[in-house]
């Protein structure tokens, strides 16, 4: 064909054009703390990797009140679905003046599109230098490359919590009627389902749903394989569990213990305590029936499902909300659910070689560090979303029912929150007039609890739901911090491994769970022979390896 | 057309067609209108209502807070703006554009005909992929502005398929007949083609339309830092977005987000305040696709 | 069969001895009109098919061109070696057939029975509601045909048992076999309405008085229909056709993705899922843009068999 030559020899012609003026790529460097800095109003443009639905470009009051105080304004701009936003800046050379990338630091850092940091904070941000302590270390991007190109944002410095949020969940009216039984272990969770579903066969007029999950999305992680982990006494490390001692690293789901936890899945399915529709119903499904009061027990995170939760309060059905506890398979086995993993860097914000004045970008980030920028982020503007009470921040009643009616709603219009840009310290974190940081502290916690929340405890000889677990201090803080913030490997084959097995343990433990009891096993081999012809050990030695560079790293100072 | 055709006389096989198309019909509306009543209702209901779940077509708990919240997003007003300007803007250029190649190409005579209606035809079936098309934007300035919506997507090789086959089933006398007064092809193709092909440029016209009002990755990869230049959908796609982001998933960054989402009914009401003038318009366009050609002109 | 409008336009035999340049001379206006688009065309399409070196490279964003890593087919060679990449294959080619078939005549049937109908407010009525479905999301048609086809009161169900047909409920949703069929559906539901309107425009060209002989000559409705209204839309359903077939391998992903489950997930994983997941989600631009070239030529080789086909036996096509 005539034509179809023609159109190569056109093509080929492009390419060679193309090939030349595509790639031309900014390599030149400056020592940024050598750069002039303005004092006017500055505009800074900034990308970050996880979506912020509420944004509202500044218009909110705690960011008018930012701009004011800084002469910063903002042009932020999300990640909206899947696509690798990050990895076409990267490209393009068009980088934003501050990039906040989550796991595809590496992108950048490759493109040679970064700044160090450190010399910028040595001299110009008192705040965050405070913040770091002697954890420099930690901040270094990688041991060939010991730069700091990222302050850490996802985790907030000296956090603690004062409440359980996951473990296993049980109704209120479940526990009561089961007379408040000790419940620690698969068993006595099974057995206070079992009476009550036995007693009350339906709740208005439909089936009560002994223990329902969402295995159809990504909250198949969330419900069904992260709680495997949880039963099984190791902490929450993502997809895979480090051992301690010689920080090799193991797709969890595919270890025996987890096994057993999963063939006890199998025979709640079996006897009918399982929800049916555990692996095909939609998280809007789940939800409602949740809010409905129907579900007996949950595997889930009190921020999934707590907009059910809301709604059952709402309704004044507070008897059938939930409590947490620290389930495991046996009692060989403790719940790790607060150990502690010390100061954790990797994920964080960065300034690009594009920013014009790094200077004002640094103190920017620094005002967000200080004081009075962590007050105002945290608890919004003095008189209008806190008062000052004897020298205590106090949130009136009326803000408070604001904020939990609708929290999407006030965020929005108020800015408290948004602005986790920056370095900050976390919950449990005094400042220098003896207030909190944030707005979550223990007597808070306690407060919010309602009626039959406190009746229940009570019968445990606990405040809240986190004294029912173990705590903090019974284990060592984690040496490599956070498994899910090692930025995971260039290696491309890794990363098609990685979600490959994603993808057979979803489909292969599932099946395993929904399979008749005595061909449980049998499928559960079919899982551990699928992931052999995957390559999951090649993909567990690469990450062993990423686990013990990092381990190396946060020991250097 | 239509009552010229009822005048004549209808025997009983065709009053059994019409009974029996008449009920099809009627499934056919119930059918369809459900989703779009179930958003509406849903739209309409309270928020913390609507997580029981369980609505149909009507709100259970009836609320126009939805609507009134959305109204205090300030970002939809100036997205509103660059959406209709976009697609004004764009489906003009368009028709114009995808018309003046499909007359070309449906030109027997035309010389580079098969040269050009190949060289379209295959980029349909192809493309550079994200990283080039983004330097291509960047490459020639389009950056940050408004023209990004327009030029890339101007001409569409689709559309011109569209209008080319309706061009090839219009009698060609009329077109000779012009030619032998000496009219030229651009006359020709102005004064006696583009009015005969009002139905299918309405049809054009609709699919363009929807296409601008609709789309947001442009927006989204190209405009993101320019609040001045958002549009609607992109300002919609950013309230829809949810926690269902299939890779990246980890705890920490899910807890985040669970806690900013947009309650269901208002994500709805948005839908609605999206949806509403693309339907506005169907109308006007609707009759010319529905009626016919008033066929005075074309007569062999 | 009358007067096809087709068989009127052949091309005009006027045998001339004119050079090259006069020939393009006489055709100014034409070249005028459509070559200044076939530039506009290069410009932002062909341009960036320079992409498709990346299928070649270890591409790392970030890198100039010149210091990417080459690494010849290997990206092609992990793409056949991929088990999964069959089964994926399997899946797209199912449904995108089943939608073809469905998706094709759905559209075509609605709109002649629109046609039919006598009352111009009905019509026009069934029309708009017809095509309200193209506007609601993937997301809430999906969660509307879960719950409808849930074995936790869903009308599916529930009607099926009411009428004995079956005295448990069936697990739609959890069954490999079903999916397929669900997706054509759950499609065929949201996309009809929008896809009549090209034929609506098509037999809006027909001339009106074809009708009237017909009547006078005592042809049944269905005889008008099929002697009439078809071949008048004939050229626009080729050209459809055509152009669907070319474009079997690019199904999409969203509707997969939403109603799919692990229970599901042999038979609901397709290749553009298949493309964003082990290709941009993860970074590997490289092996995304391998897929991608594979499914260009997969789409014009299917492009070029089906012209020529329709060229032979009805004598249209698009090129």
């Amino acid at each position: 064909m005539k034509v179809k030559s023609k159109v190569i020899s056109i093509v080929s012609a492009a390419l060679l054009l193309m090939g030349t003026a595509a790639c031309s790529n900014d390599t030149a460097s400056t020592d940024a703390t050598k750069a002039k800095s303005s004092k006017g109003p500055v505009t800074f443009t900034y990308f970050g990797a996880d979506p912020v639905p509420t944004w509202n470009n500044m218009q909110d009051e705690v960011g008018k009140e930012i701009t004011k105080r800084t002469g910063v304004t903002l042009k932020a701009s999300y990640q909206v679905g899947n696509d690798d936003k990050v990895g076409l800046i990267a490209s393009s050379g068009q980088y934003p003046d501050l990039i906040s990338p989550k796991g595809s630091a590496a992108k950048m850092v490759d493109a040679g599109a970064m700044v160090d940091l450190k010399p910028l904070i040595e001299k110009y941000a008192p705040n965050i230098k405070k913040l770091i302590g002697n954890n420099w270390g930690r901040l270094k991007y990688s041991n060939e490359d010991p730069k700091v190109y990222f302050i850490p944002t996802y985790d907030a410095v000296g956090q603690k919590q004062f409440d359980a949020g996951g473990g296993f969940e049980l109704q209120h009216a479940a526990v009561k009627e089961a007379g408040y039984p000790q419940i620690k272990t698969l068993q006595d969770y099974e057995n206070v389902i079992k009476q009550y579903v036995k007693k009350h066969p339906t709740v208005d007029g439909k089936p009560t749903v002994g223990m329902s999950l969402i295995g159809s999305d990504w909250h198949f992680l969330i419900t069904v394989t992260n709680n495997a982990t949880g039963a099984t006494g190791k902490p929450d490390e993502g997809e895979y569990s480090i051992d301690p001692k010689t920080h090799k690293a193991t797709f969890h789901s595919r270890l025996p213990e987890e096994k057993e936890y999963f063939k006890w899945l199998n025979h709640m399915n079996d006897i009918g305590l399982l929800d049916s529709q555990s692996f095909v119903q939609t998280y809007d499904q789940y939800l409602a029936k949740v809010a409905s009061g129907r579900v007996v027990g949950l595997a889930d995170q009190s921020w999934s499902y707590g907009s059910a939760e809301n709604t059952l309060k709402g309704a004044g059905k507070d008897e059938l909300t939930y409590g947490h506890y620290p389930v495991t398979l046996n009692d060989k086995y403790k719940r790790h659910d607060f150990q502690s993993i010390g100061f954790n860097a990797g994920w964080g914000i960065g300034i690009t070689k594009n920013c014009k004045d790094p200077i004002r970008a640094i103190k920017f980030l620094d005002f967000l560090a200080s004081d009075e920028g962590q007050i105002l982020n945290y608890w919004g503007i003095k008189d209008k979303q806190y008062k000052v009470d004897n020298g205590k921040r106090v949130i009136p009643a009326d803000v408070q029912e604001q904020k939990t009616k609708n929290n999407a709603e006030f965020t929005k219009k108020t800015g408290i929150g948004m602005y986790n840009i920056s370095m900050r310290y976390g919950d449990g974190m005094k400042d220098s007039t003896g207030n909190y940081y944030t707005t979550n502290f223990p007597e808070n916690v306690v407060k919010n609890y309602s009626k039959e929340t406190k009746e229940v405890l009570s019968h445990y000889n606990a405040k809240t739901w986190k004294d029912l677990f173990p705590s903090e201090k019974e284990f060592p803080v984690l040496p490599w911090g956070a498994a899910w913030s090692i930025n995971a490997s260039s290696n491309t084959e890794y990363g098609a491994i990685f979600q490959k097995a994603e993808d057979t343990a979803k489909s292969y433990v599932t099946k395993a769970i929904l399979a008749k009891p005595a061909d449980f096993d049998k499928e559960w081999d079919n899982y551990l022979k699928a992931l052999d012809a995957i390559g999951v050990k090649k993909m567990e030695a690469e990450y062993t390896k990423l686990v013990k560079a990092r381990v190396e790293l946060w020991s250097s100072k | 057309m239509a009552k010229r055709r009822s005048a004549l006389p209808t025997n009983t096989s065709d009053r059994i067609f019409d009974i029996c198309n008449m009920a099809f019909m009627m499934i056919v509306v119930v059918v369809m209108l459900y989703p779009f009543l179930n958003v509406l209702a849903i739209s309409f209901n309270t928020s913390l209502d609507t997580v029981k779940g369980g609505i149909t077509i009507w709100p259970r708990d009836f609320t126009l807070e939805n609507y009134k919240k959305i109204l205090e997003y300030d970002t939809l007003l100036v997205g509103l703006k660059n959406s209709v300007l976009r697609t004004v803007l764009g489906t003009f250029l368009g028709v114009l554009c995808d018309s003046m190649i499909a007359y070309t190409l449906s030109r027997k005579d035309y010389k580079a005909r098969k040269f050009v209606s190949t060289f379209l035809a295959l980029t349909l079936f192809f493309s550079g992929g994200l990283v080039p098309g983004y330097m291509l934007v960047r490459d020639l300035q389009l950056m940050n502005t408004f023209w990004v919506y327009i030029l890339p997507g101007m001409v569409s090789v689709f559309n011109i398929f569209i209008i080319r086959s309706f061009i090839d089933n219009l009698p060609i006398s009329l077109q000779e007949s012009a030619k032998l007064d000496g009219a030229n092809d651009f006359v020709i193709y102005w004064r006696i083609i583009l009015p005969l092909c009002k139905p299918v440029l309405a049809t054009v016209a609709l699919f363009i339309a929807v296409g601008q009002w609709n789309s947001w990755f442009d927006t989204y990869l190209y405009n993101s830092m320019s609040p001045s230049l958002t549009t609607l959908q992109y300002e919609l796609v950013k309230i829809l977005q949810n926690t269902n982001s299939t890779t990246n998933a980890n705890a920490q960054s899910a807890e985040n987000i669970a806690n900013m989402v947009t309650p269901e009914s208002i994500k709805m009401a948005v839908t609605i305040f999206v949806t509403v003038p693309v339907l506005v318009i169907y109308p006007f366009l609707q009759k010319y696709f529905m009626q016919g050609m008033t066929l005075g002109a074309v007569k062999d | 069969m009358k007067t096809l409008p087709l068989e009127v336009s052949k091309p005009m035999v006027v045998k001339t001895k004119k050079s090259v340049w006069s020939k393009i001379l006489s055709q100014k206006y034409l070249i005028l009109m459509s070559f200044p688009f076939v530039i506009w065309v290069f410009v932002f399409s062909y341009i960036p098919i320079w992409g498709w070196t990346m299928a070649f490279q270890n591409f790392k964003p970030g890198l100039s061109f010149s210091q990417q890593e080459w690494v010849g087919l290997q990206n092609f060679k992990e793409l056949f070696l991929d088990h999964d990449f069959y089964l994926v294959m399997r899946n797209t080619l199912a449904m995108s057939i089943m939608e073809l078939v469905a998706g094709f005549l759905c559209p075509i049937v609605l709109a002649v029975l629109l046609h039919e109908l006598k009352n111009k407010y009905f019509k026009r009525t069934v029309q708009t509601i017809s095509y309200l479905p193209h506007f609601v999301s993937w997301v809430v048609v999906s969660g509307i045909v879960i719950q409808m086809l849930s074995t936790d009161g869903g009308v599916v169900n529930q009607l099926l048992m009411n009428l004995h047909v079956i005295n448990k409920p069936i697990e739609f949703m959890g069954k490999e076999n079903w999916f397929w069929s669900i997706v054509t559906t759950a499609d065929v539901w949201k996309e009809v309405g929008w896809n009549t309107i090209i034929y609506l425009a098509a037999i809006a060209g027909i001339d009106p008085q074809l009708y009237e002989a017909a009547k006078v000559d005592g042809a049944s409705r269905f005889r008008q229909i099929w002697h009439i209204t078809i071949p008048g839309i004939r050229t626009t359903i080729t050209i459809l056709l055509i152009l669907s077939i070319g474009n079997l391998i690019n199904i999409g992903f969203e509707k997969q993705m939403l109603l799919g489950n692990p229970l599901v997930q042999s038979h609901s994983n397709v290749i553009q899922l298949y493309a964003l997941n082990y290709g941009i989600g993860l970074g590997r631009y490289s092996f995304g843009t391998a897929v991608g070239i594979f499914n260009s030529v997969v789409s014009i080789i299917l492009l070029f068999s089906a012209n020529r086909i329709f060229k032979k036996t009805t004598g249209e096509s698009v090129m």
